[in-house]
């Protein structure tokens, strides 16, 4: 009886909190499937190709170290250098297009100038919940010689380009669905940015004369810098590991004359096709140190490491 | 009793809230590892089935394909062996997978030792990329011995490895030219006077001057274009010996002639989207936009699917030859059904009699015309009544039957181990420069060899 009275106690309760009630053993059983499922498929997984970057692999499970050999190949290989170009163009032709348009079109649907806003909102976003397959159809029609994109460009007296037929039109094509598709979620990601800026101060700005460009040169776009930044980088991510758009465009992967062969894709050929885990690791690696060295010289640039 | 009821209460309480956060734990986790991490789901687990008649021995056995028709085909063949074998009852669980991923997940499969199904169907494409070292595939010279001496035996070689075939083909795949009758007329063309190449190059010139028509369209970003021509004059990507001959000058003068047709002479262009499966060229064909092109017989069920106003106009001939007297054909395209290793040895001799009875009979070799459309390896079919209908398509020729004196003058195809690199660099490189561009057909087919020979 006595242990019952006793038991009331919060002392008591401290003590007698069983095992699984701990906070941290429950937060532990909650996070440890996600743990788990990270360190083997990510953690694990990318130690692994390091590690097999430095090796010549023969079969599964079967390697021999070949130090830096694949990276002395990957230098002379003209297959990966092209791969490499076409990345950079296409990442560079997203960066270009999707970081000031969304911006602008945010700041458009912001503005009192657009009725029912959300609606528009809504529409640029649909590209997004897109299914591939779809896409894929779709952009095939329309970036065919004789397709709508043709037609409308024959408006103004443009002859039709050869977007899925010509060497140096691959990648421009890959940009134009790029836009298509991503313009909606960087419009969502500004409108956010934009909708922490005071209001107070475009009214000052405009009491002190401004226009709506001036305010939006001199307001917006330096208030949306952590924004800019954040969509900046996740387009590198997104454009340095395309893969997806060159094999609904075009099949094969590689595009007319390899106008449309993107690092991944090779990195993928390499591995599936020619079955060279360790070259394929070995491009995976020098990707990824590309990827990390573009997104710190764009955080530099934009003064992320600087104390305020 | 307040004591024990409590206690009772508080494990009670305890063995609830630790069997909710274990069972939150594993749903998560359930949830975590389906969300495609670790790669597809594995197929479905075979189930030994006790269906059949009391006799026959139950044989349960895991087919991939990426072709519909081929699972279908396969499928009404198992129905029929077992009508026929008092042996066996096979039960086919064919699951089609796109192209690629097929591919890719049997790679993985065969490499990691584990998860592959027993038949499965092999692109001739990606064929090489299995026979690379130690072969996860079963041979199958007791499959094919059987049939040999009726096979066309230029259709083996793709799937042979030291002259051991692993695969048996769909059809046969010869090359022919096709013509659109009513623009060749309209130019005064006699499609029957065009023996060589040279001949074909100066037809091309009278349906030019004659009609608003080109002669022939050409692949930029397909292979069937430059391969077949040079096949036919006694090169390809391998010869019998598995040595890479890309770049040899049979080759090179191949590709040159097939340039000079559109640079040159002005009598083809690229093909509308880049190759003949484009909804663009079929469109430009089925107007009467060109002439004539080279493809597999297997493009026939094209023109029937894809290009109606063709119906009736359609010349099926042999490829002219580059000298009078040589190959008027040889081999595009083509899927290798396999036997896996990963097999259970207990279904081993049954799989091997189906695959033989599905492939290769003489029943099957006909279906493989009237049910899929392909023509067959086999030489003793053609003079099949089934084979020997005239096809109002085809100008009410008997299309078929006239194949068959061309099996002699077939040129074959061979494979090595970068066949599929091989294939690629043709394309990406040689066709599109050559054919696009107007680069040199030596030094890009020099430049494809060259990577290709990098690999290793």
């Amino acid at each position: 009886m006595e242990t019952i009275t006793m038991g009331n106690t919060a002392t008591k309760d401290r003590v007698r909190t069983p095992f699984f009630h701990h906070p941290y053993v429950v937060a532990a059983v909650f996070l440890l499937p996600f743990l788990i499922v990270f360190g083997v498929f990510r953690i694990w997984a990318v130690a692994n190709a390091v590690v097999m970057s430095f090796q010549e692999m023969e079969g599964i499970g079967v390697a021999r170290w070949t130090g830096f050999d694949n990276y002395v190949r990957l230098l002379s290989d003209a297959t990966f250098i092209t791969a490499l170009k076409n990345t950079a163009f296409y990442t560079a032709g997203t960066l270009l297009i999707l970081i000031p348009l969304p911006l602008v079109l945010a700041a458009v649907l912001r503005s009192s100038l657009v009725a029912r806003a959300s609606a528009f909102r809504s529409t640029i976003f649909l590209p997004v919940l897109t299914s591939l397959v779809v896409v894929g159809v779709v952009f095939s029609l329309l970036l065919a010689t004789n397709g709508l994109l043709n037609s409308f460009l024959g408006l103004f007296g443009v002859p039709p380009l050869r977007w899925l037929e010509a060497r140096n039109l691959a990648v421009p094509a890959m940009i134009i669905m790029a836009v298509w598709r991503w313009t909606g979620i960087n419009v969502i990601y500004f409108t956010t940015g934009l909708a922490n800026i005071p209001r107070d101060m475009y009214e000052s700005a405009a009491v002190d004369g401004a226009g709506a460009i001036r305010k939006f040169w001199n307001i917006s776009v330096p208030l949306s810098k952590p924004i800019i930044l954040f969509v900046t980088v996740l387009t590198i991510f997104g454009g340095m590991q395309l893969f997806v758009e060159p094999f609904i465009l075009w099949g094969t992967g590689g595009g007319p004359g390899q106008g449309g062969l993107s690092v991944v894709v090779y990195l993928y050929r390499t591995a599936f096709t020619s079955f060279q885990l360790g070259y394929a690791s070995a491009i995976g690696v020098v990707l990824a140190l590309i990827i990390v060295t573009l997104s710190l010289v764009v955080l530099k640039v934009f003064g992320f490491f600087k104390r305020d | 009793m307040v004591v024990r009821r409590t206690l009772a209460l508080a494990d009670a309480r305890r063995v609830f809230r630790l069997s909710v956060a274990l069972t939150a734990g594993l749903l998560v986790a359930a949830g975590c590892g389906g969300d495609g991490e670790g790669g597809e789901a594995e197929p479905e687990q075979e189930v030994e089935s006790q269906e059949g008649s009391g006799e026959k021995e139950d044989i349960e056995l895991e087919f991939w394909t990426f072709v519909d028709n081929h699972a279908d085909f396969l499928n009404a063949q198992a129905e029929q062996f077992n009508e026929e074998n008092d042996q066996y009852n096979i039960t086919l669980n064919a699951t089609t997978i796109e192209f690629a991923e097929m591919h890719d997940k049997l790679l993985v499969a065969l490499q990691s030792g584990t998860g592959a199904p027993d038949l499965v169907d092999i692109e001739i494409g990606r064929f090489a990329t299995f026979t690379r070292g130690e072969i996860p595939l079963h041979p199958l010279d007791d499959v094919v011995d059987p049939y040999r001496d009726e096979l066309v035996q230029e259709r083996l070689a793709p799937y042979e490895v030291g002259g051991v075939p692993y695969g048996i083909d769909y059809h046969l795949g010869a090359y022919v030219m096709y013509y659109n009758k009513d623009i060749m007329d309209e130019a005064g063309v006699d499609v029957d006077a065009i023996e060589t190449w040279d001949d074909y190059i100066e037809a091309g010139k009278q349906v030019v001057a004659n009609t608003d028509a080109v002669m022939a369209t050409v692949e930029t970003a397909g292979p069937f274009s430059i391969r077949g021509p040079m096949l036919q004059n006694d090169g390809g990507i391998y010869d019998e010996n598995n040595e890479l001959i890309m770049d040899n000058s049979e080759n090179v003068e191949a590709v040159e002639m097939v340039a000079s047709m559109v640079h040159e002479h002005g009598i083809a262009t690229v093909a509308p989207g880049g190759d003949h499966h484009q909804p663009a060229f079929f469109e430009s064909f089925n107007n009467g936009e060109s002439a004539s092109l080279w493809m597999p017989q297997w493009y026939m069920t094209r023109f029937r699917d894809q290009m109606p106003d063709t119906e009736g106009k359609i010349l099926v001939r042999p490829l002219p030859a580059f000298e009078p007297g040589g190959t008027v054909s040889t081999m595009g395209g083509g899927t290798g059904t396999a036997i896996t290793n990963q097999i259970d040895e207990s279904k081993l001799e049954a799989v091997k009699e189906f695959l033989g009875y599905a492939k290769l009979t003489y029943d099957a070799q006909v279906r493989l015309w009237t049910e899929l459309g392909f023509d067959p390896f086999r030489n003793d079919v053609y003079e099949d009544p089934a084979l020997s209908e005239a096809d109002p398509w085809f100008n009410n020729e008997t299309v078929m039957a006239n194949l068959q004196p061309m099996f002699d003058r077939l040129a074959p195809e061979y494979t090595g181990p970068r066949y599929p690199e091989a294939s690629t660099a043709l394309i990406e490189i040689v066709a599109y420069e050559v054919l696009e561009e107007g680069a040199d057909a030596q030094e890009t087919l020099t430049r494809a060899t060259e990577q290709v020979r990098s690999l290793d």
